[in-house]
């Protein structure tokens, strides 16, 4: 019997817009249909595996009913085991067992210190959140988020090295100490890109106590915009109307300055839903960019442009607003009624207006830029854009280091910096051979990456939430760095220990803890720099720990000059001489976090391709190229019993377990790489895009079995990922190569994990969007936005009719009153989420906040590729096209959705369950008791939202990374008492194989806020001063605060997203008044589900004189 | 043809299944008094690393539970005293008592065998991984430790007393008024019916469920009984 499937009302003849996931789906839907069909990936339930494949269920069951039979005779597991109690011995303060204590820290990044809130259980850091105090608070991204999975990263460097082998500490400090004790020596010192004002202060005393010191800087995906030496420009996005981005992903890997203001302007209602929709008071985005990115996702107007012609649209728009600019005029037609346009838009917002360049772009793309900003008056205080006066002043590049090594300058290295420059520096810079010249070379780094192993001594760093320093912010603001715990091995040094020691007369070493147990001399050197920076004295200095930042400092504002621009631009790229793009990671960012198993399981915002990078091109010249129908049209291998043929059952995109991709040959600047290839959309013509950082080291277990020389440099997660493109770039061609030629290696395929088709939902307007621009068959945008909630089906869908009773029985189990009693019925809170389609982005921050939060495994490539990915957040990235797109057809809307457990009033999981282990509780979540699951998966069966997960395997105690570890059972290798696993929030229990789980709105902090409130009682009566019997509680007393809890992915979202919160609190809730605007729609409303969480449209803001403005804003989806 | 069983075997199928389902009742009913918390867990009383004993710091000292288990009110974890809790009175008192050899080991720097180590107390009352049991929760809203704890202050070695099997919880979360009340008295082990009076001028109120049942009104207490209130 086949599966009974409910059929979605297909969609009207008259809908010009096309929406689809994935190439295959576009391409070829009637195999899409299968994976819209099915609960799980085909195959995801069965056990494939060569080595397991006699494993069938029969023969798991002789065996299991054989040991159930011999487990009587042993009687082994009657005693109780004996469990300890282990008390402190002093108590130390703060610390309550059981109850997590919160410090206020930060994260040191190039482009300004992330402020935090650390949560700590018993002194073990677990969950980061943004510091909402902060000035320059911008929630999470997914980095900041997962960074705390480093902290106890099982191949996280523990051990000194001595040109790569280990090591003695004593041996290592006699080292340090020949060099802290010549003030002569040649001594150089590589920083990152972060400004550290104690570590500014300390190159003074290196430079006063080492006469031949050098400095210098360096990380590999970090730009120059050329403002001056130790210049920046950061932007204030509240006060920007319009924005031009001339290829400047700042929402993503290219941060510019706070992010949470600019999407805060792009709802109509203004942060917190309290006003009237006003198109007036959104802002604008414009974009300018080759590949897509979150930015590019968010913008009401994108023009896809190959990188090296940027400069060109950004000469146009100087020369319209008077910038006078020696290039030629741009011919394109459209694309100058297009510049016309923007720039005509810009000029009527002079002084509140933004023009951004990527950092990486080219440095007459930063004049002109700046050129602009400055006619335009964007630049100063109380403007759009600062330009900032840094600490990093009169830091060398990486070829000054290179020509100082050459010329003998620098004898010794101290490299701090978090880049990798054996592996990451540009390929011609031959900074590997420099290098191997130092004398000595010292570097400090968390990983054994490809400098530690090239360095005489490598020491192992602490991380940042193990030691003292400060930072900071985007604006400037001193934030401190505290540590939460000692470094978890002993050996750890921070970067400001190390050169405290260097610093230090006699060069010892101290680290963790200073002598006879005091504190670290980071301590006392930040404290020092505080007393300067801020004021001096206790007071201020415990206020800088409880607030993490100190309040009024900033940076001195800078006064950059525009210089004559001229621009020569290149020739447009052609299918015989392609531009490669080397791109920034939205998983490993430069490849630092290719040893992070949340970020490489957290699938890419736009390819969606997880623990791989592969060359992106667009659609239309992959078939210029002759391969895309190989791209399209994969070549699924199945492996039965080893035996591979050619016929497996795969999605029209080749997903599934088996999904090879083809592999081409790009050649560029004299190099060639061999990588696998995926079709992307919105993409310029002829341009390849690589995202960096992958490929750092092989083993044998290698795919395509690479040299394996580079294993040690990564861990189990790293090893085995992805295309290394670094040797392709040269100093000259940092971000874009022209020139480069393709071939197709035919026979040679890459398997490739990739998520876009994975839990694909049907129905009618999933996703929807509006415009304010008035449309001439959808109205004005009053017009359409009174349409939002009956768009799709719901317009004529018939009043939903309720499978299940929301009642108890009237006559078994009747109220007081002898009627019916509503189940859930808890008058205190009645919880609910919305989330907003107009600012969400689609990052990944809330996908990895609730991985941490919850103790979501990873589950490693192979068992994504499967569809067992555990993300209960899953971010559904859409495109959607108009078929009569005439100004760019091969520029689709990128839309994202993420969709978690709705948490339905009338849930269609819950009666399905056959032991009640999905039920619903009173105050409306739908909770899962995991001890209770038998894994019968009927449940996921039942969601039309795909919003559960099941853990097919032991993923939390089996570790998925060694290869078939998991198909062992019992013989495989157990990852319990290994460092991850103090990561964990002890407040969610931990699931085991055969176990559904998925999102329950977080509910241990729910739990936590309402017993907490509970307290409350004890303290009316206290303050009554009357017996408890004479106190009477009311709903206040128990009622937890509008707006006090926030769960992790609202917490996380740097876009302000997601709102959660108490139902009942009506319109005082920023909750209540999301649910009353008119954007808010429930996802599959006309199914009956009553969810709890709903969405609320997608606002663009089209500029209605621009030449592409009425196809924006159209992307409402439908998936039947 | 002649018949292969003989008469007496017309009753045996009957005869076997009534044996059989006489055992399987036993079996059973055997498993279900034998192998659940009721008996396996109730009267567990593990011996400790100091035979500390609650009747003489309860009952004869009246020292407050509060004293040692500070943070019962705060927490979901009532915490055990740290090594330093008992030495603010045991540096004093009963100081060369044997039985105090490993509290000295954890915090007498003069003592012999001084390891500065923390006191390894036996755990009695476990609840599996999977139940968040919250003591702030019960204790701020009129639950006594006697309720789930039993008479500890007569203890001489802590044991368990109630089952903590989950139908023993929710026994209590359908009907709180037997053990609730007033927040004064929950941390006092002689609590009865004597001292309901002193909370009340009804008449009618005269037993502790009496009272349990004004209070339940009162203090707006209404247990929860759907799963995610203790598994999460």
């Amino acid at each position: 019997m086949s599966k009974r499937i409910l059929h979605h009302p297909e969609v009207p003849a008259g809908e010009t817009t096309v929406a689809w996931r994935s190439a295959g789906q576009l391409e070829d839907s009637a195999e899409f249909r299968q994976w819209l069909d099915r609960e799980f990936p085909q195959g995801a339930a069965e056990m494939a595996n060569e080595e397991d494949a006699e494993n069938s269920r029969r023969s798991f069951m002789k065996l299991m009913g054989a040991s159930t039979a011999l487990a009587g005779f042993g009687m082994a597991a009657c005693r109780r085991p004996e469990n300890y109690i282990v008390a402190y011995t002093k108590a130390p303060e703060w610390v309550i067992p059981g109850k997590a204590t919160y410090y206020a820290s930060s994260m040191p990044r190039a482009h300004g210190a992330t402020p935090l809130v650390v949560t700590s259980f018993e002194g073990r850091p677990t969950k980061l959140a943004p510091n909402q105090l902060h000035p320059d608070a911008e929630g999470t991204d997914a980095f900041a988020q997962a960074s705390v999975l480093d902290l106890y990263s099982p191949s996280r460097s523990r051990n000194f090295l001595k040109s790569g082998k280990p090591a003695k500490r004593a041996d290592f400090e006699a080292a340090l100490a020949a060099i802290a004790t010549d003030p002569s020596a040649k001594i150089g010192f590589l920083f990152g890109a972060d400004d550290c004002p104690t570590r500014a202060n300390l190159i003074k005393a290196l430079a006063a106590k080492y006469s031949a010191a050098k400095f210098y800087q360096y990380e590999a995906l970090v730009g120059d915009a050329g403002l001056g030496d130790g210049v920046k420009a950061v932007a204030n996005f509240a006060l920007a109307d319009r924005i031009l981005s001339l290829d400047c992903d700042f929402a993503g890997t290219d941060s510019q300055g706070p992010v949470t203001p600019f999407f805060n302007r792009r709802k109509p209602e203004g942060n917190g839903y309290t006003g009237k929709p006003d198109a007036s008071k959104m802002n604008r985005l414009y974009i300018v960019e080759g590949a897509f990115t979150l930015t590019g996702g968010m913008a009401d107007h994108r023009l896809r442009l190959a990188p090296s012609q940027v400069a060109g649209i950004a000469a146009q728009v100087a020369r319209e607003l008077g910038v006078s600019v020696a290039s030629a005029e741009i011919t394109d037609e459209k694309h100058l009624a297009w510049v016309k346009a923007l720039a005509a838009d810009l000029k009527s917002h002079a002084g509140k207006s933004l023009v951004l360049a990527g950092s990486r772009q080219t440095p007459a793309v930063h004049q002109l830029a700046l050129a602009i900003n400055l006619a335009l008056g964007n630049i100063g205080e109380g403007k759009p854009l600062l330009a900032v006066q840094t600490d990093n002043k009169g830091l060398g590049t990486l070829a000054n280091l290179k020509a100082d090594i050459d010329s003998a300058a620098i004898e010794t290295l101290i490299s701090l910096t978090p880049g990798n420059p054996i592996y990451d520096a540009p390929a011609d810079l031959k900074f590997a051979e420099s290098f191997a010249k130092l004398k000595t070379s010292i570097h400090l780094g968390m990983r054994t990456d490809a400098t530690a192993h090239a360095a005489t001594w490598h020491v192992p760093a602490a991380h940042y939430l193990e030691s003292w320093s400060d930072a900071r912010s985007a604006t400037g603001v001193y934030t401190v760095v505290q540590p939460m715990i000692l470094p978890l091995y002993p050996d750890c040094v921070s970067e400001l220990e190390l050169l405290l020691a260097v610093a230090s007369d006699g060069g010892k070493l101290l680290n963790g803890e200073g002598e006879k147990g005091a504190a670290s001399p980071a301590y006392d050197a930040v404290r020092a720099t505080f007393a300067t920076i801020g004021a001096e004295g206790n007071d201020p200095w415990k206020k800088l720990l409880r607030d993490g930042f100190y309040a009024g400092s900033k940076y001195p504002l800078a006064a950059p000059v525009a210089a004559p621009v001229s621009v020569a631009l290149p020739d447009a790229p052609t299918a015989k001489a392609l531009e490669v793009i080397f791109a920034t990671d939205s998983s490993i960012f430069d490849g630092r976090w290719i040893d992070n198993g949340w970020l490489q399981e957290a699938p890419d915002p736009i390819s969606k391709a997880t623990w791989d990078n592969a060359a992106l091109i667009a659609p239309k010249t992959a078939k210029e190229l002759g391969i895309y129908d190989q791209i399209i049209s994969a070549e699924p291998v199945s492996s039965v019993l080893g035996v591979k043929s050619k016929f497996a059952k795969v999605g029209p995109d080749g997903e599934g377990e088996n999904r090879v991709q083809p592999m081409i040959e790009v050649t560029v600047n004299g190099q060639t790489l061999e990588i696998a290839v995926l079709v992307s959309f919105g993409q310029a013509e002829n341009t390849i895009v690589i995202p960096l950082g992958y490929g750092q080291g092989f083993d044998p277990e290698d795919e395509l079995k690479r040299d394996t020389k580079n294993a040690g440099h990564v861990g189990l997660v790293g090893v085995n990922r992805g295309f290394n493109a670094y040797p392709l770039r040269t100093a000259a061609t940092t971000y874009f190569a022209p020139g480069a030629t393709t071939k197709v290696l035919s026979g040679k395929h890459y398997s490739m994990a990739l998520t876009q088709e994975h839990h694909a939902m049907y129905g009618r307007a999933l996703a929807r969007a509006i415009t304010t621009m008035p449309d001439e068959k959808k109205g004005s945008f009053e017009n359409q936005l009174a349409h939002v909630a009956i768009q799709g089906n719901d317009s004529h869908a018939p009043p939903n009719i309720y499978l299940y009773k929301p009642e108890t029985s009237a006559t078994w189990d009747p109220g007081k009153d002898g009627k019916a009693q509503p189940l859930i019925n808890d008058p205190l809170h009645q919880w609910g989420m919305s989330i907003d389609l107009t600012s969400c982005m689609g990052c990944n921050a809330c996908l990895v906040a609730c991985q941490a939060e919850n103790n979501i495994p990873i589950v490693g490539k192979q068992q994504v590729a499967m569809g067992r990915e555990m993300h209960w957040i899953r971010m559904d990235r859409y495109y959607a096209s108009q078929k009569d797109n005439t100004f760019d057809d091969a520029n689709p809307e990128l839309i994202p959705q993420p969709v978690a457990c709705v948490q339905c009033e009338s849930a269609p999981c819950e009666t399905v369950c056959p032991v009640n282990a999905t039920v619903h509780t009173e105050d409306g979540l739908n909770a899962m008791a995991y001890n209770r699951c038998i894994g019968t998966r009927y449940c996921a069966n039942n969601c039309p939202y795909k919003a559960r997960r099941f853990n097919y395997f032991d993923y939390n105690k089996r570790n998925p990374l060694i290869a078939n570890n998991l198909y062992k059972g019992p013989l495989g290798e157990k990852s319990v008492g290994e460092a991850p696993h103090l990561q964990r929030n002890p407040n969610v229990t931990v699931r085991m194989r055969g176990v559904m789980e998925k999102c329950t709105y977080c509910v241990q902090r729910l739990k936590d806020a309402v017993i907490r409130q509970k307290r409350g009682q004890k303290q009316g009566v206290l303050e009554s001063g009357k017996p408890s019997s004479d106190f009477q509680v009311t709903t206040q007393t128990l009622r937890i605060p509008v707006d006090s809890v926030k769960v992790a992915c609202q917490e996380a979202c740097p876009a302000s997203a997601i709102t959660f919160g108490n139902l009942l609190d009506e319109d005082q809730s920023a909750l209540g008044r999301s649910k009353r605007i008119e954007r808010n729609y429930d996802l599959l409303n006309y199914i009956g589900t009553r969810p709890r969480t709903s969405y609320l449209a997608r606002v663009k803001n089209p500029n209605p004189q621009m030449p592409d403005a009425k196809f924006v804003g159209k992307a409402t989806i439908h998936m039947v | 043809m002649a018949n292969i069983f003989p008469r007496w075997s017309n009753f045996l199928p009957l005869k076997i299944a009534v044996c059989a389902g006489t055992a399987a009742a036993g079996v059973a009913l055997a498993f279900s008094y034998y192998a659940t918390p009721k008996s396996l867990t109730v009267g567990y009383q593990p011996s400790q690393p100091i035979p500390f004993s609650h009747k003489i710091h309860v009952e004869q000292l009246g020292i407050d539970c509060r004293y040692c288990h500070s943070f019962v009110d705060v927490s979901g974890h009532s915490n055990v005293p740290t090594s330093n809790t008992c030495w603010n009175c045991h540096q004093h008192v009963q100081r060369e008592s044997p039985k105090l050899a490993p509290l000295h080991r954890s915090m007498d720097v003069s003592f012999p065998g001084y390891d500065g180590k923390p006191i390894e107390w036996v755990r009695v009352h476990k609840s599996p991984d999977y139940v968040y049991f919250n003591h702030a929760a019960h204790v701020n809203r009129g639950i006594s430790c006697q309720t789930c704890h039993g008479d500890v202050h007569q203890m001489e070695v802590v044991y368990q007393a109630e089952s903590h099997s989950m139908g023993w919880c929710l026994d209590c979360h359908r009907a709180p008024e037997e053990n609730l009340r007033p927040l004064e008295e929950v941390y006092n082990f002689n609590y009865s019916d004597a001292d309901v009076s002193k909370y009340t001028t009804d008449a009618s109120v005269k037993t502790t469920r009496d009272l349990g049942l004004k209070l339940k009104e009162q203090f707006m207490i209404k247990p929860k009984e759907s799963c995610a209130t203790c598994h999460h």
